[in-house]
């Protein structure tokens, strides 16, 4: 009996040795699509753990109000977690170029490369850093567009100035439309710039009015100070002083979506699939919300990019590293997980072997916004100084849209971003 | 006798150093909480002032940051903001209150608890909470205060109030006011209780108006009180971060720029932690010698 209950004490002793032998690894998201709700992500998980059982992951949901923050405390105090899914701006431009993340080059597979460059050639460039490293491997993308209320175009007599088909339109077009609206007593749009939230908006707005670059191919400089950046933001404060456009200072890109929902402005220059199915609740009667590709004086847009993934921070635990890593190859690579794990983003995906993952499912009208996808422009984010620029910018349009001289103040701009610059 | 006296006197050196260590025993745990949390903290802010600290550099650069801070066109936007909230919100809040609290510490006790929880609910109800409110309220398209003003002939057309330079640091301080006026109402209608009735009974019976009664009597006796809603409303109203960040990211145009504000752009999006430290060292300094001129001032009015 004594000997029996030694070694049911020896056995109870080895169990919490056998739990050591698991490994824990954290991951942090920011609001992607449905990489926020905790059902979706969880059943992410548990499927990990089907093949995985060994690894255990807990997951902390961040927001983009107080993420960064909640990043940069941690890399501070030395509490960063093992896995951070979220954009190059952040993960290749911010935390990679300070030397926080870990390169991801063994992950970027041959077979995975040549899957990613078929969806996109400029995608793996997007995803390295200055020194060549690969701070993050990427799991789905899509472009930003904008969106008009369809009804109210129509009414005000509108739509003759869009192709409905191919989702574009010319500056004139804009213009025009902007000023029928206006006649027909809708409020035609606001150009916000309360903040930086949902800025890729105004960004693509500005640039693409007259063909401009927001920052040059190499991404050594912001090059929206360009003639032709000084023309689509002149004409922008030309119509706004004319009343057909409004520009507003005191809201940013979530404001502007929550006025185009309720129907208060025809038009909002902050949109993509994810923000159409989060609002979908939210969209007031008699709106018919239509994803628009922005004005452009050719007619073919250049769309601001979004590109989402994982990256690794280096916290020095080579286990934790390689649990990390199986646990974003089986997220992205996985042949049944993969698209699946695309789906809860809302977003397309980077390999072009996943195909089209929406037809024939719950979200089946998210493939309408593949029609943008040929219109992705480079992914300049990833400019050195993105932190900073990111304020200048919101602050410029308020200078402008004050009655500020637009040479005079995009020079300011331009020399307080590009010193940013190291 | 003398052996007596002599053991009584060890005994109560003892009993004396047992309550001194009881004491300090009792103190410890808040002293540690001090030290840990304020006093570290404050050190460290002031030895990382001197480095340029970042995400990748510890360089020490003496009083760079300082120079820098005081040649950046923004940081003295952010003083000037910082200090017209201050001299604004701290007498308006003052006089309010005390306005406030003499009118209701004279009711039925059941309407004197009703105001005090009214004029205390934006205190408690959280800052997101109210600035969500208020940020309707102010809005250009939908906000109440828009369709009040233009239907009453107020005003000609909407006012875009947070998103005009000339409007969103006075809406700032109105947000600011409300949200800061329930503990010195509290604080006031405590102190004005607690007058000794003898005296201004005394002062009525020998002919003082209400006015002296309140200059000569009243005003004496809540002083400690007044001094001490003077210092917390001062430091509240110089640390006033939330309600910028939620409401206008100190524009249009830096109109709403506050140190607070600058302290955590600085430290948190751009990743400056030293900068950001030495102009919190200016800070905390500045806080330093309004609260204690605000003491001094208070002294000799007592004198």
């Amino acid at each position: 009996m004594k000997k029996l209950f030694a070694l049911v004490l020896c056995l109870a002793l080895l169990v919490p040795a056998f739990a050591l032998a698991q490994t824990e690894i954290t991951l942090w998201t920011y609001p992607i699509g449905n990489w926020t709700d905790a059902e979706t992500v969880d059943g992410i998980i548990a499927n990990f753990n089907e093949k995985f059982p060994d690894i255990k992951v807990s997951v902390q949901y961040l927001d983009y109000t107080s993420g960064d923050d909640q990043v940069t405390t941690a890399i501070e105090a030395g509490t960063t977690p093992d896995i951070i899914m979220e954009g190059p701006e952040r993960l290749v431009a911010n935390w990679g170029a300070a030397g926080k993340m870990l390169d991801l080059s063994d992950l970027w597979t041959e077979e995975s490369s040549a899957d990613i460059a078929a969806a996109g050639a400029t995608l793996k460039a997007t995803c390295t850093g200055a020194d060549g490293k690969l701070y993050l491997y990427p799991l789905c993308m899509t472009t930003h567009c904008m969106v008009i209320d369809r009804a109210a175009f129509e009414k005000a007599g509108a739509l003759q100035y869009i192709d409905e088909e191919n989702r574009t339109w010319t500056t004139e077009q804009f213009r025009s439309a902007m000023k029928a609206l206006t006649d027909a007593g809708y409020l035609s749009g606001i150009v916000y710039c309360g903040g930086q939230g949902g800025d890729q908006g105004t960004r693509a707005l500005v640039y693409n009015l007259y063909g401009a670059q927001f920052a040059n191919a190499e991404h050594t400089a912001y090059t929206i100070g360009s003639e032709a950046g000084i023309k689509g933001l002149t004409l922008l404060q030309e119509m706004v002083n004319e009343g057909i456009l409004t520009a507003d200072p005191g809201i940013v890109a979530g404001d502007a979506i929550a006025l185009f929902c309720n129907g208060t402005t025809a038009t909002c220059f902050c949109w993509n699939a994810s923000s159409a199915a989060s609002n979908k609740a939210t969209i007031a009667e008699g709106i018919e919300p239509l994803a628009m590709a922005f004005p452009s004086d050719d007619g073919v847009p250049v769309l601001d990019g979004g590109i989402w993934g994982f990256g690794l921070f280096d916290n020095g635990d080579e286990a934790k590293v390689a649990a990390a890593k199986e646990f974003i190859r089986f997220v992205c690579d996985d042949p049944q997980q993969g698209p699946k794990s695309v789906y809860a983003t809302g977003f397309f995906p980077v390999r072009a072997s996943f195909g089209d993952i929406y037809t024939g499912t719950e979200k089946a009208e998210y493939a309408d916004y593949g029609v943008f996808m040929p219109y992705l422009g480079d992914i300049y984010q990833v400019t050195p100084g993105w932190a900073a620029q990111r304020t200048e910018w919101w602050n410029l349009l308020q200078r402008i849209f004050a009655g500020g001289d637009v040479t005079a103040e995009v020079a300011v701009y331009t020399e307080n971003v590009n010193a940013n610059i190291k | 006798m003398t052996k007596a006296v002599k053991g009584g006197s060890s005994l109560s050196r003892a009993n004396q150093r047992r309550e001194n260590i009881a004491g300090y025993l009792f103190m410890l745990p808040s002293l540690l909480f001090f030290l840990g949390f304020v006093i570290f903290p404050m050190g460290m802010g002031l030895f990382t002032s001197f480095f340029n600290y970042t995400m990748t550099d510890f360089t020490f650069v003496g009083l760079d940051n300082y120079r820098e801070l005081i040649a950046d066109p923004i940081f003295q936007k952010a003083l000037v903001n910082t200090v017209v909230i201050v001299l604004v919100s701290v007498p308006v809040t003052c006089i309010f209150s005390l306005w406030v609290a003499a009118v209701i510490y004279r009711m039925h006790d059941r309407y004197t608890s009703l105001f005090r929880c009214i004029f205390y609910l934006p205190v408690v109800t959280g800052s997101v909470a109210v600035t969500v409110v208020w940020k309707w309220m102010f809005s250009p398209y939908t906000g109440i205060l828009n369709y009040v003003f233009t239907n009453l002939g107020i005003i000609s057309r909407n006012i875009n109030w947070l998103g005009s330079a000339d409007t969103a640091l006075g809406c700032i301080i109105l947000i600011l006011l409300t949200t800061s006026v329930g503990q010195p109402i509290v604080l006031y209608v405590s102190a004005l209780s607690n007058v000794d009735a003898s005296l201004t009974e005394a002062a009525e019976v020998d002919g003082a108006t209400n006015l002296q009664v309140f200059w000569k009597i009243k005003w004496p006796q809540i002083m400690p009180t007044t001094l001490y809603i003077l210092v917390i409303t001062t430091i509240n109203s110089f640390q006033c971060f939330a309600l910028i960040q939620l409401l206008t990211s100190g524009g249009p145009n830096n109109s709403t720029q506050t140190i607070m504000y600058y302290i955590y752009y600085n430290a948190f999006k751009l990743s400056r932690y030293g900068y950001g430290s030495a102009m919190g060292i200016v800070l905390a300094a500045i806080i330093a010698v309004f609260s204690a001129l605000q003491f001094k001032l208070a002294k000799s009015d007592n004198g």
